[in-house]
């Protein structure tokens, strides 16, 4: 197991979501659970915590979570990750359906 | 690596009366051209020599396992210094050949199952290598100068005369038959059952010597049968973008698909998001590709005039027979493939070459050799090359041409030749690397200094990952080759080396898209868009005529 | 051409967003609650923030239930002692507050990793089961993905008042691979899928009526089945123990000798096996005569 944490710069969310958190994936072999919760601080970064089951790829972790902070606005929220061992390619597409639900839940 | 058997220099009379004298050396142990199964080894001993080039028959689906098991219960003792000629290197028993140090060259195309055992072989240095051919290339080289003295074969029935009827698995029998034949060679069939008639004969009997009944059918791999069920959502982002971004744009007619899942995909894309985007009677026409049961959908659904194909596929013998207005059958309506004649049409006649690869480099190099693995290519760098032979003049292949802006001594057009890889392999090992591990010094040391490479940069005009596309074609130097595979290449240490401001330049002109520029959205990519999403329900599509292999069946 | 996701691939999430009434369900400790395995992070095991199982309230046709779906990728679905515990008190609070329950079933049985805490889970919750059903409250289980209901898991299902099957679940004590084990690869080859399928499977369960509805692999089927069976519940007797039992042991004697399942399917009715292998499950339903 391999733990790290890291805050990437972010524009703040805009939406005011319903719900405060969001969570997709499941923690399965090659896949991984995102919760993405409102709250986290400061507001133009996003608070990141992996926990995986596979160490030695934190540079890929790295670069694909500030690529999506730099992407989307998710300034202000906490991610929290439970992996076994899912490629990057999944991580990306987790994060993106945790933040739709979590905007999607505003209504 | 080029040598004969120690009869080379002797004229066609001596080597027929050669043939003769090795054919009169069984006496009692054959009936005329009948032999029981066990008097083969005895067979065997007396009608090989050693020193003789040996073509033992198997490929990565049909193997003459019964002839090949006897010829491993001999020994050094009986049979030495042969120089072992075959595709595919794939079963224990060719392994043991090694092990007891009968061989004294090897020349083949693929190691498919027995990598591991290849790599650990070519460690202990017992395995000598003449080289890694693609099959075409090994095919060639009977004709030249790797002519086989003793040809082991299999084929599914023959006649009391010794007729042979191959059934779906012609593939490549007549390649390795029609050269020992007429070169005074003994070709040595093993069969499933004797029958009194054949529902076609594929070779005359007076190309065969002997034929033996052997006591179990002849192995047959179930190669291309492909389980929807694991198929992945980013394999159909894949698909999907691969269908927008090359297919639809250069309006692809004729192509041949890897055995893999991510083309597997695209096959049963076509009914539900290909028919969505109107595809339909403009792409995918016609196919050189075995009877991949993934293909089914697209077949009933009217997409697909033509399959040829370089093998059968173990479960699909009724359903091809039933559309034989697509596929090529005898008259019996039994299916008909072969591998040279296939893989001159994939060579030669295709828009497209689409396939898979283990490891690409920063120049586009792939690979499915790894350090303790060597596997070699089969079929791939056949079709996945550019053949500057072509003269015949298609829309995709005109379209791929103008866009490599060809100088005034190249071709006009190009064979669109795609590399589709997810970014990380299973267990997150990358797929893209700086160097390959087939350059490692130990293996190009081992086939005399060439790299086993699959398909070689050059020749690559597209990579496709989940990351998107790269037109690798219209690139104008190699570091801006080298820039568009690092977009792509995702998260990987060869991806991660990438400029921002590279990319977005690259994109700008369209030599790196994006799935969204090509129309795609990923949050649609879903397992749902699959015609058929499990075995059953290929099965469903055929209306019963797919009989999968037993590991299939869950119902 | 395009359908809409099967249930058998679905996740636990996803399956109950699509099973009840829109914007109805209210998890009960949900993720960011991070009620976790103590155990799995010790052994380098990855954990998950429901602990493989999601449990909550919900409505279904405007009918409140109390509602569980186990996440079968997570450990096999393995039942452990927060996993446990999240199914005991669910059972717990329905018996109490006189609502049925449902469970969509994905899972194994008890997880090696927390073996002890597991069993008494399981017997837990059965006890709770039984209390909804002195009570009538209505206890349903799901079975519908190859991970199926084994071992505990599978003891438990069997508990319930009722249970809903597609073809693609199934349900049984020993997994396939226990039973090659002990039986030898003659008597029961788990690589056998078909006959795993044939033996274990959500038809040959319908057909034997261990399974009480045999839906299409879609929510909206299984929500279909499930709003049927809302209102139906029965106490468990001396009476429909004891006439249970001899059903089954009608059937031991009936089929007990059979070594070939097919030899079931055509005691059971069905006259052409082929067709009714790739019928659909309703379609199965339809042209199986069934019998207890």
């Amino acid at each position: 197991m391999e733990k790290f944490a890291k805050a990437f710069p972010s524009s703040p969310l805009q939406a005011k979501t319903a719900k405060p958190w969001a969570l997709a994936g499941v923690v399965g072999s090659g896949n991984l659970e995102v919760l993405l919760e409102v709250g986290g601080r400061p507001s133009d970064r996003m608070e990141c915590h992996v926990e995986t089951s596979i160490p030695g790829y934190k540079a890929s972790w790295l670069a694909a979570l500030a690529d999506f902070a730099h992407n989307y606005p998710a300034g202000g929220t906490k991610v929290t990750i439970n992996d076994q061992g899912a490629p990057p390619v999944l991580v990306n597409l987790r994060l993106r359906q945790a933040y739709d639900h979590l905007i999607k839940s505003n209504k | 690596m080029s040598e004969k058997g120690h009869m080379t220099n002797t004229n066609s009379a001596l080597r027929r009366q050669n043939k003769a004298q090795r054919l009169g050396r069984l006496g009692k142990l054959a009936r005329g051209k009948f032999v029981s199964p066990d008097k083969v080894p005895q067979v065997l001993k007396r009608i090989i020599e050693s020193g003789d080039i040996l073509c033992l028959e198997g490929d990565n689906q049909k193997q003459a396992d019964f002839l090949a098991n006897n010829l491993a219960t001999l020994d050094k003792k009986d049979l030495h210094d042969i120089h072992l000629v075959m595709s595919c290197i794939t079963l224990p028993a060719h392994i043991q050949l090694f092990k007891k140090g009968m061989i004294r060259q090897v020349d083949f195309c693929y190691a498919g199952p027995q990598g591991t055992a290849v790599a650990d072989l070519v460690k202990a240095k017992k395995f000598p290598v003449g080289a890694i051919h693609t099959y075409n290339e090994l095919y060639a080289r009977y004709y030249i100068d790797l002519t086989p003295r003793v040809a082991l074969i299999a084929a599914a029935q023959a006649d009391r005369k010794g007729n042979l009827f191959l059934a779906a698995n012609t593939e490549e029998t007549p390649a390795i038959v029609e050269p020992t034949a007429f070169s005074d060679g003994i070709v040595f069939a093993q069969v499933n059952e004797i029958v009194d008639k054949l529902p076609r004969i594929d070779i005359p009997a007076d190309q065969v010597d002997l034929v033996v009944e052997a006591p179990y059918p002849m192995h047959l791999q179930a190669l291309f049968t492909r389980d929807p069920a694991a198929i992945t959502d980013v394999q159909v982002l894949m698909a999907m973008v691969a269908l927008r971004g090359i297919y639809e744009k250069y309006e692809v007619q004729s192509l041949n698909h890897g055995v893999g899942f991510n083309t597997a995909a695209i096959e049963l894309l076509l009914p539900t998001y290909g028919e969505r985007l109107g595809l339909k009677g403009k792409i995918c026409k016609y196919w050189m590709v075995n009877p991949l049961p993934t293909m089914i959908p697209a077949i009933e659904s009217g997409w697909v005039e033509s399959v040829f194909a370089v093998g059968g596929e173990v479960g699909m013998e009724r359903y091809t027979a039933a559309r034989s207005d697509v596929f090529f059958t005898g008259r019996d309506g039994s299916f008909h493939s072969n591998r040279a004649m296939g893989q001159l049409a994939g060579h030669y006649a295709i828009d497209m070459f689409i396939g898979a690869s283990l490891q690409i480099d920063i120049n586009g190099n792939s690979s499915t050799v790894s350090k303790n693995r060597i596997t070699g290519f089969g079929g791939a760098p056949n079709m996945g090359c550019q053949p500057t032979g072509r003269r015949h003049p298609t829309k995709a292949w005109l379209k791929a041409g103008t866009e490599a802006n060809p100088g005034p001594g190249s071709p006009p057009g190009r064979k669109l030749v795609v590399q589709m890889v997810e970014t990380f392999q299973a267990g997150r090992v990358p797929t893209f690397v700086e160097q390959l591990d087939a350059t490692d010094p130990s293996i190009r040391k081992a086939l005399h200094g060439v790299a086993p490479v699959m398909i070689y940069g050059d020749d690559v005009t597209h990579i496709v990952t989940e990351e998107g596309i790269a037109n690798l074609a219209a690139c104008r130097s190699i570091a801006e080759r080298q820039a568009a595979i690092r977009a792509v290449a995702g998260y990987t240490p060869v991806g991660l080396k990438r400029k921002k401001r590279e990319t977005e330049n690259l994109r700008a002109r369209g030599i790196v898209q994006l799935p969204e520029d090509v129309g795609v959205r990923p949050a649609e990519a879903s397992r749902s868009l699959l015609a058929a999403q499990d075995i059953k329900g290929l099965v469903r599509w055929s209306k019963g005529l797919y009989d999968p292999p037993p590991q299939f069946v869950d119902w | 051409m395009t359908r809409g996701p099967l249930f058998h691939e679905q996740t636990a999430r996803q399956r109950i967003a699509a099973l009840v009434d829109p914007g109805s369900f209210d998890e009960l400790l949900p993720p960011p609650d991070r009620i976790t395995s103590p155990y799995l992070g010790q052994l380098g095991i990855p954990v998950s923030f429901d602990d493989g199982v999601v449990i909550g309230r919900a409505k279904i046709g405007g009918k409140k239930i109390y509602l569980a779906a186990q996440v079968g990728q997570f450990v096999g679905g393995a039942v452990g002692e927060i996993h446990g515990a999240k199914l005991t008190g669910l059972f717990k609070a329905a018996a109490r507050d006189r609502l049925p329950c449902v469970v969509v079933i994905e899972s194994g049985g008890v997880r090696l990793h927390e073996g002890s805490a597991g069993e008494i889970a399981i017997a837990e919750t059965m006890r709770a089961i039984f209390e909804c059903r002195a009570r009538k409250v209505p206890t349903i289980a799901v079975i519908g993905t190859d991970i199926g209901a084994y071992g505990g898991m599978g003891i438990l299902s069997t508990c319930c008042d009722f249970r809903v099957m597609s073809e693609h679940g199934r349900l049984g004590i020993s997994g396939p691979i226990v039973i090659e084990k002990w039986m030898g690869k003659k008597a029961y080859d788990s690589s056998n899928r078909a006959l795993v399928w044939k033996t274990s499977g959500g038809k040959t369960k319908y057909l034997l009526g261990d399974a009480d509805a045999l839906v299409h692999d879609t929510a909206d089927a299984v929500r279909d089945a499930i709003a049927k069976l809302l209102g139906k519940s029965s106490a468990v007797t001396l009476k429909s123990v004891k006439t249970r039992q001899k059903e089954l042991a009608r059937r031991l004697k009936r089929f007990g000798e059979t070594a070939d399942p097919d030899a079931v399917w055509k005691g059971m009715g069905v006259r052409d096996i082929a067709r009714a292998s790739l019928a659909s499950g309703p379609e199965f339903a339809a042209i199986a005569r069934r019998g207890k």
